[in-house]
């Protein structure tokens, strides 16, 4: 088991106020952790701080380390950073352009590609990778804002994907979405699981059940308890856990 | 104290405000019809809008005021559009909300307040005495830029202001960065409210007299202007002189020179209105 991030000792605050208190967690290759826990419990900030999309916000501080691969991130230049941990929000966000603009928008910004039939192909790609080249193909020159919600957030994983990261945040990513389009989505994380890290936050506990190899639950800005899905769902070590996946608060 | 019936204050209460609306509008419909039917009959002659003006004014036409009035608009634009939009681009994306941001940003509506004599004066201070340019065309497009920049930068970062958060986020999310996101998402969807904004504030300088009365015009001038030294004849000064300065003016004439005035600040706005409307229906979000 390769340990592709390691959070050591971060803590959040937002005006002062604390969000996310001494968090220690390593994130393995190739896996897929889910993040669970109510409200206010800082998952979304810890994700945000991830990829350090919490950075242009002038309220935000924070301490401890993060290391991607052994270095720290916040040494990094952030767009290289931001190339290698995509990010997926809650409510899809197509970019005001046709769906196959919106996929090669990132890899032209980025100077990756050139030639036309090299964009095609990582379009096609990143498409087929999300599980959406079929229901778009026909359809890639109309806009990206007239595909129903779920097929526009198969279309954000697919914009990520062009770019080639090797983490993808997903941070509630079925919140707005029917069950049939969760399914889908659901569908392509396990997919992606071979070939990305994934970090899930969610605070659905039946998808973090369903997806992750392993789960976290956080409470009140703290790591209550970390396990393998299996074990945890089974056998929760901490009584707030306990009480949280069989819905008794939350 | 008179007690009405409700239904009575009711009748009385909306007499007043359909009153309010009919005053209201009465001084513009009667500008406009009075100046069209004084001045067409002089308008459609077409020598009145392509010839010079002769014996002293009497005669002729208008050329080069109207020719005077496009060549300070469109220099001036030329300054603005890129400065103003600079400007708010850097308020709207780059700055921190800080201190020093909120007294720029107060400086800025307050300059928009400013009387447009001042701006003359000041233009006649800088312009044309301390940097030599002399009463001439570019003095007086550089005054009318000042006088247009803050207009132009507070609609442009309204504009920049109105495209969401979030199409900013995913953007950046994806590892583009900030100045990227600006060309490639932030500014193609402002495009249409910056637009309309500049010609608005083009409208409204077209009608503006006081500060080119000492940087610009001319009572005067004999042939076109050759550069942008030169000085001009702009129309809304035309329109004062001829109105005030010259004995025995022909009453239609100088109904023709408001007219000619009106149409071209008229068209402008109705093409913001045109281009606002077509951007609208274009907009995906």
């Amino acid at each position: 088991m390769v340990d592709k991030i390691k959070v050591k000792n971060l803590s959040c605050y937002y005006n002062k106020k604390c969000v996310l208190e001494s968090l220690d967690i390593n994130i393995e290759q190739n896996k897929i952790l889910s993040i669970m826990g109510p409200a206010n419990s800082g998952k979304t900030t810890f994700l945000r701080t991830l990829n350090r999309m919490n950075d242009f916000n002038v309220n935000y501080l924070r301490k401890g380390e993060v290391y991607l691969d052994g270095y720290s991130i916040f040494c990094m230049n952030m767009e290289n950073l931001r190339k290698r941990v995509g990010m997926l929000f809650a409510m899809p966000i197509p970019l005001p352009m046709s769906i196959y603009e919106n996929i090669i928008y990132a890899p032209k910004c980025l100077n990756i590609i050139l030639s036309k039939s090299e964009q095609n192909i990582i379009v096609e790609q990143a498409l087929r990778d999300a599980s959406l080249w079929d229901e778009v193909k026909d359809r890639l020159n109309s806009s990206a804002m007239k595909i129903s919600g779920g097929q526009q957030q198969r279309l954000c994983i697919a914009r990520i994907l062009a770019v080639n990261p090797e983490i993808i945040l997903f941070d509630e990513p079925c919140s707005g979405l029917d069950p049939i389009s969760t399914a889908k989505v659901e569908e392509s994380m396990i997919e992606l699981k071979r070939k990305y890290t994934i970090v899930l936050v969610t605070n659905n506990v039946k998808q973090a059940s369903r997806v992750s190899d392993k789960t976290a639950f956080f409470l009140m800005g703290k790591l209550v308890e970390i396990n393998k899905t299996d074990e945890l769902f089974v056998s929760p070590k901490k009584k707030q856990t306990e009480d949280y996946i069989t819905g008794r608060f939350g | 104290m008179i007690k009405l019936s409700p239904k009575l204050s009711q009748k009385l209460s909306y007499l007043f405000l359909f009153l309010a609306t009919i005053l209201a509008i009465i001084p513009g419909v009667l500008i406009i019809s009075i100046i069209i039917a004084k001045g067409w009959s002089v308008f459609f002659t077409l020598k009145f809008l392509t010839s010079m003006p002769t014996s002293g004014m009497l005669k002729g036409g208008i050329l080069p005021a109207i020719i005077g009035t496009f060549l300070l608009v469109i220099i001036s634009i030329f300054f603005v559009l890129p400065i103003g939009v600079g400007a708010a681009i850097y308020l709207n994306e780059y700055s921190k909300n800080n201190l020093f941001t909120k007294i720029i940003k107060l400086a800025i509506i307050n300059l928009a307040g400013v009387p447009s004599i001042v701006y003359g004066l000041f233009g006649l201070g800088i312009f044309v005495i301390y940097l030599k340019l002399g009463v001439s065309i570019i003095a007086g497009a550089l005054t009318l830029s000042m006088m247009e920049l803050p207009v132009v930068i507070t609609t442009a970062y309204g504009a920049l202001n109105s495209v969401p958060l979030s199409f900013r986020e995913a953007s950046l999310s994806l590892g583009v960065s900030r100045w990227k996101t600006i060309v490639h998402i932030v500014l193609p969807n402002a495009i249409p409210g910056i637009l309309t904004g500049a010609v608005l504030s083009t409208a409204r300088i077209a009608g503006e007299t006081a500060p080119l009365l000492f940087t610009a015009v001319a009572f005067y001038t004999p042939h076109l202007p050759h550069s942008i030294r030169d000085q001009v004849m702009i129309l809304p000064y035309h329109l004062y002189i001829t109105a005030t300065q010259i004995p025995n003016m022909e009453e239609n004439r100088i109904f023709a020179t408001a007219l000619a005035l009106l149409i071209i600040v008229l068209s402008m706005n109705f093409i913001a209105i045109i281009a606002r409307i077509y951007f609208r229906k274009n907009r995906k979000w």
